[in-house]
């Protein structure tokens, strides 16, 4: 059942820091330290998704049980508070014996802390831990955070934007792709209980929603992932407005590329780009997502090709005898150049065409990030998917409260 | 509109660094007009960059892609692509990725076919086994010009189209991109490389490292590595620089005494959705694999301005200095140069 926010003005979300295990798909089981909320056993990779309305008084809950203190920040947001029983204290740095042991009020094991602020902004934010950082986010204490604009009826696409009315990001499917990257040596030390020195951080995985490639096409909730329930496969009809919000939540940059058209940014960091009535936002290829950075994006695909009867582009197939398909023993592809259309595969290839889709893969330019520990395909990479008109249902595409999954109905 | 018919071949060869060092490649070879019967001789000449595939909005585009093999690595079947880095609203089948489409195999042809609809600066590079096979060298500059592109009339000759402020005399690109010896090394003697070490010990422009980028003249030891990065211009002209970073990792590039106009990004003209002008002026580039940035420089006075990588361990070749990714605009007195034939001269 959904434990997530609901729409009265005044969520309440409960999320607990405990650990669990992740894998990868080159057969890793890696320890992570993450958060869950009530629906959950163990960590999630990344944390539940929050979302909540604009003007909402956010109230999250947070129980340790890990071993050492842990902590939530909120960046992006004003006026943060822990609530105690004299009242709302405003959170900040915490010095014991004169040093800093945390960026923000902390809860040691076995207790609870309680946050609260007002999401005043719309916009994609995120969460994570404010303890032993370098340490502790890394881990997987991170999570995303959605402010809905005021006004905003998951019921009613006609609402349907990241920042309200006359802002240009209306939207018809949205999509998260919070990135990071995993040193597993870091993980086994914690694991181990042994020391571990940051400056020798050096990922070997690169992950999408908690997930290497091609575990990121799997769907959401995919139960042989059960501690990453979120996918990361974009699917949309061509013409669709598909808002993309990537989330930094590593320690590096990531170069993301998507194929098949441009992205517009229409936001950064959970702020319009608008100066007054100028628009600021601008159409990009390749977007850099820093650390702690968070990108709003529009794609449209819209392209020729997708019509055989008119055939606006001449799309002649030559001999697939001599070409190469599914070299890795299995392709995306149709097998026809038209949307909509299949055509042959070579025998003993698999296609994991369902409907005559078009594919476009959508990965970190920093090309060492899409592999598995060096092992090409993997890593930081996913795909858009273009349907043919009115194939894909309204469920496909839609972010809901439920923290277990990323793209069925909302529920109010 | 032209109908453009190009044809490149796929296969390896050997760069040189300044300190003398060779290196093993995959590339491109350009095939175009080459007769049928001398194809087979062109194999182990790959080049880097590939060559300059330059359009214009509205030509119809024919690509032929030829695997050729690698004689270095008779032991390697792999396939290769062309994929057109940013080409707006592709689709899957001349997009060149062969998980979503088709791949070339050793000894055939595929051809890949576009329209260009939008002008601007992209790039091109095999998607097969991308880390491998981009970092190994098979990568090239792209141009789409302008619809109405005119060299002969100054309100024409323009990165954007008429009007839209991107006006040049004269235009350079540069692929800027690094090398992981150990990597090159390892592919060549048939041994896997962990991609995860990549640690890039050269810096390039134009597949050369400083002070082989300021070579304009034809050099043996540099004949798979055609393209200088020696910017001339004369006094008061307008220059549009084409950045590309077809590297792994972020980069920043400065050059001394100059400002950069920054007028497009990633195939753009920096307009926002109801034409506000976003251009802007930067003193360091900096950006990330996949981007490119279109660049305008206005030299007054005739100099030397130096063009590096602030990231100064990126200015050396192997650990000694000075190198990497580093040149120089040469600018003239006006009138000294007469005008440029193409891009890059």
């Amino acid at each position: 059942m959904p434990t997530q926010a609901t729409a009265n003005g005044s969520p309440t979300i409960h999320l607990r820091a405990v650990d669990g295990y992740i894998i990868t798909p080159d057969g890793a089981s890696i320890y992570i330290w993450g958060y869950r909320d009530e629906t959950g056993r163990a960590a999630q990779l990344p944390g539940p998704t929050i979302i909540v309305n604009q003007g909402d008084t956010v109230t999250i809950k947070l129980t340790n049980e890990l071993r050492e203190n842990v902590s939530l920040m909120f960046p992006g947001q004003n006026g943060v508070f822990r609530l105690t029983n004299r009242g709302a204290v405003p959170v900040g740095p915490i010095y014991e014996n004169g040093r800093l042991v945390s960026l923000t009020d902390y809860v040691p094991p076995r207790g609870t802390v309680i946050y609260q602020f007002v999401a005043s902004q719309p916009g994609t934010y995120i969460y994570h831990s404010g303890t032993e950082i370098n340490k502790q986010v890394p881990m997987g204490l991170y999570g995303v955070i959605i402010v809905r604009p005021a006004g905003f009826d998951p019921l009613d696409p006609a609402t349907w934007s990241a920042y309200g009315p006359e802002t240009d990001t209306e939207f018809d499917r949205e999509y998260l792709l919070v990135v990071a990257e995993i040193d597993p040596v870091l993980h086994e030390a914690v694991r181990l209980g042994k020391p571990y020195r940051p400056s020798t951080y050096r990922p070997r995985y690169w992950t999408i929603n908690g997930r290497c490639a091609p575990d990121t096409m799997l769907p959401d909730r995919a139960t042989y992932l059960p501690h990453q329930p979120y996918g990361s496969m974009i699917m949309a009809e061509p013409g669709e407005r598909v808002l993309i919000r990537y989330i930094g939540a590593g320690c590096d940059a990531h170069p993301l590329h998507p194929h098949g058209n441009h992205t517009r940014v229409v936001a950064l960091d959970g702020r319009l780009l608008r100066n007054g009535t100028q628009d600021l936002s601008h159409k990009h290829f390749t977007v850099l997502v820093g650390p702690g950075q968070t990108y709003d994006q529009i794609f449209q695909w819209d392209g020729l090709g997708y019509d055989p009867v008119t055939n606006p582009i001449p799309t002649p197939i030559p001999n697939l005898r001599n070409q190469a398909i599914g070299d890795v023993g299995w392709t995306m592809w149709s097998g026809s150049p038209y949307l909509g259309q299949k055509g042959d595969i070579p025998i003993g290839v698999t296609s994991l065409n369902v409907t005559g889709e078009y594919y476009f893969m959508l990965h970190s330019h920093s090309e060492p990030q899409i592999t598995n520990w060096g092992e090409f395909p993997g890593g930081m990479m996913t795909m858009i998917g273009i349907f043919p008109v009115g194939t894909l249902g309204p469920e496909v595409g839609r972010l809901q409260r439920n923290s277990r999954a990323n793209s069925t109905r909302e529920r109010r | 509109m032209t109908f453009v018919q190009v044809r490149y071949g796929a296969t390896d060869s050997f760069i040189t660094m300044p300190d003398g060092s060779v290196h093993y490649i995959f590339g491109f070879v350009d095939l175009t007009g080459v007769p049928e019967n001398e194809i087979f001789a062109r194999r182990g000449k790959a080049t880097l960059l590939a060559p300059l595939l330059e359009v214009r909005v509205g030509d119809r585009v024919e690509l032929t892609l030829t695997n050729l093999g690698m004689p270095q690595r008779p032991d390697l079947d792999d396939s290769h692509t062309i994929h057109w880095h940013g080409f707006p609203n592709q689709i899957s089948l001349w997009d060149g990725v062969p998980e979503t489409s088709i791949a070339v195999p050793v000894g055939r042809d595929f051809i890949y076919y576009y329209e260009p609809k939008d002008p601007g600066t992209y790039m091109y590079h095999c998607h097969f086994e991308p880390v491998e096979h981009i970092q190994m060298g098979m990568v090239g500059p792209l141009i789409a010009r302008p619809a109405d592109y005119n060299p002969a009339n100054p309100l024409f000759k323009t990165a954007y189209g008429a009007g839209t402020g991107t006006e040049f005399d004269r235009e350079y690109f540069l692929l800027i991109s690094e090398l992981d010896p150990v990597a090159h090394e390892q592919v060549h003697r048939v041994q896997e490389f962990d991609w995860s070490e990549y640690r890039p010990a050269y810096w390039l422009i134009n597949g050369r490292a400083y002070p082989d980028t300021l070579h304009t003249a034809p050099d043996g030891d540099l004949s798979q590595q055609p393209y200088h990065s020696l910017i001339q211009a004369n006094a008061g002209e307008k220059v549009l620089l084409r950045f590309i970073n077809l590297g792994f990792e972020e980069h920043a590039i400065t050059i001394l005494g100059l400002p950069l106009r920054i007028i497009g990004r990633d195939a753009q003209l920096l307009r926002g959705l109801h034409g506000e002008d976003l251009s802007h002026w930067r003193d360091v580039l900096y950006f990330g694999a996949g981007q490119t940035v279109d660049v305008i420089i206005e030299p007054q006075q005739p100099a030397l301005y130096p063009l590096f990588n602030r990231g100064y361990h990126k200015n050396t070749n192997a650990g000694a200095t000075p190198g990497g990714m580093m040149t120089h605009i040469t600018v003239y007195p006006a009138g000294t140069l007469p005008p440029q034939p193409g891009p890059g001269f």
